[in-house]
């Protein structure tokens, strides 16, 4: 029986799903980890270290490591949208996406069509970030830095049938 | 900051090593004990500096498709309660109240991801019935133009001064 393909073409399976789903939000912060890892899931360190490195190659894990709370860092973010016309997108995404502080950005549906996070070391840095943006490229983005935060949880559940296409 | 809790944050925040000790191998780096930098990193995720230490996945690679920003309008003197009820719901990763401005009415903000937008939209349509709020927006997100973790304190020796 074939293994579930995904869009990067590497096969995914049980053990590589359990790994996923236990390294985001659980990882053991131990002397020896991957071999602590290896023991709730009774396969070796080695086994563990293996995969990692398979599932990084393959593109499925980002980056392991520390994800910063950048205000307790001493640094100021902030969520901004412009409304791009269709033609310049291209465009206007390469100019966003040209500062290191700008972490995300996202073509979305709807009027305003292009969400980007910016991070920087305080606001008149980042205020200065955003101005630099409206100088090169005529629209001026929507400010909307957070008021009140209430969650922040990344913990993707990765489940058995992957592949399927989606309507987005 | 100390100079040694910015070199602490220089070496986690790079990915660390598929190694049989690597918080020793960390320790090396930065000059100090194994056991060191594991206090470090409890210290930091216990008080909240490291929200989480962990993979980051690249969910659109695993079939997690259908990413929504849905985007809610709420009385202001609701927002509290509405933001823990919404952030209650395990599908909600990210919740947050922002400002409205000139056209823009929406002030909550919720990220729902899905492995299809039906489920999204469901999601959202249990959230709207377990606060209330009728007014809102789901924005799919079509295209991830930029996708990078933020380097901190990229040090060019200006920051070092404690």
């Amino acid at each position: 029986m074939p293994l579930p393909r995904t869009a990067g073409g590497l096969s995914l399976d049980d053990l590589d799903r359990s790994i996923l789903n236990l390294i985001q939000a659980h990882f053991p912060l131990v002397a020896e980890p991957y071999k602590a890892m290896g023991e709730e899931l009774r396969i070796s360190g080695e086994e563990v270290k293996a995969r990692l490195e398979r599932l990084k190659a393959g593109g499925f894990i980002r980056r392991l490591g520390a994800i910063f709370d950048s205000r307790k860092l001493g640094y100021a973010s902030t969520l901004c949208a412009l409304e791009v016309p269709e033609q310049r997108i291209e465009e206007v995404a390469g100019i966003v996406n040209s500062y290191p502080g700008v972490t995300h950005n996202y073509l979305r549906e709807h009027r305003y069509n292009m969400w980007f996070t910016v991070i920087a070391q305080g606001n008149e840095e980042l205020i200065s970030l955003l101005d630099d943006i409206e100088a090169r490229t005529g629209l001026k983005p929507l400010n909307l830095p957070a008021v009140r935060f209430f969650k922040v949880r990344v913990d993707f559940q990765v489940k058995g049938e992957i592949g399927v296409a989606s309507d987005g | 900051m100390p100079l040694m809790d910015k070199e602490l944050v220089r070496a986690l925040q790079r990915d660390i090593p598929f190694s049989d000790r690597p918080f020793a191998d960390i320790g090396l780096l930065v000059g100090s004990s194994e056991e060191q930098i594991l206090e470090s990193i409890r210290s930091l995720v216990q008080n909240g500096t490291i929200r989480r230490f962990g993979a980051a996945v690249r969910h659109r690679e695993l079939g997690i498709n259908a990413n929504a920003m849905v985007v809610w309008i709420v009385p202001e003197n609701r927002a509290e309660e509405v933001g823990t009820i919404m952030a209650s719901f395990r599908e909600v990763s990210h919740c947050y109240q922002r400002p409205t401005a000139g056209d823009w009415p929406y002030n909550l903000f919720t990220m729902l991801h899905g492995y299809t937008r039906q489920e999204c939209r469901a999601t959202a349509e249990s959230i709207s019935r377990a606060t209330g709020i009728k007014d809102y927006e789901l924005l799919f997100s079509t295209r991830e133009l930029k996708k990078s973790s933020m380097e901190y304190f990229r040090g060019n020796g200006e920051d070092e001064m404690t």
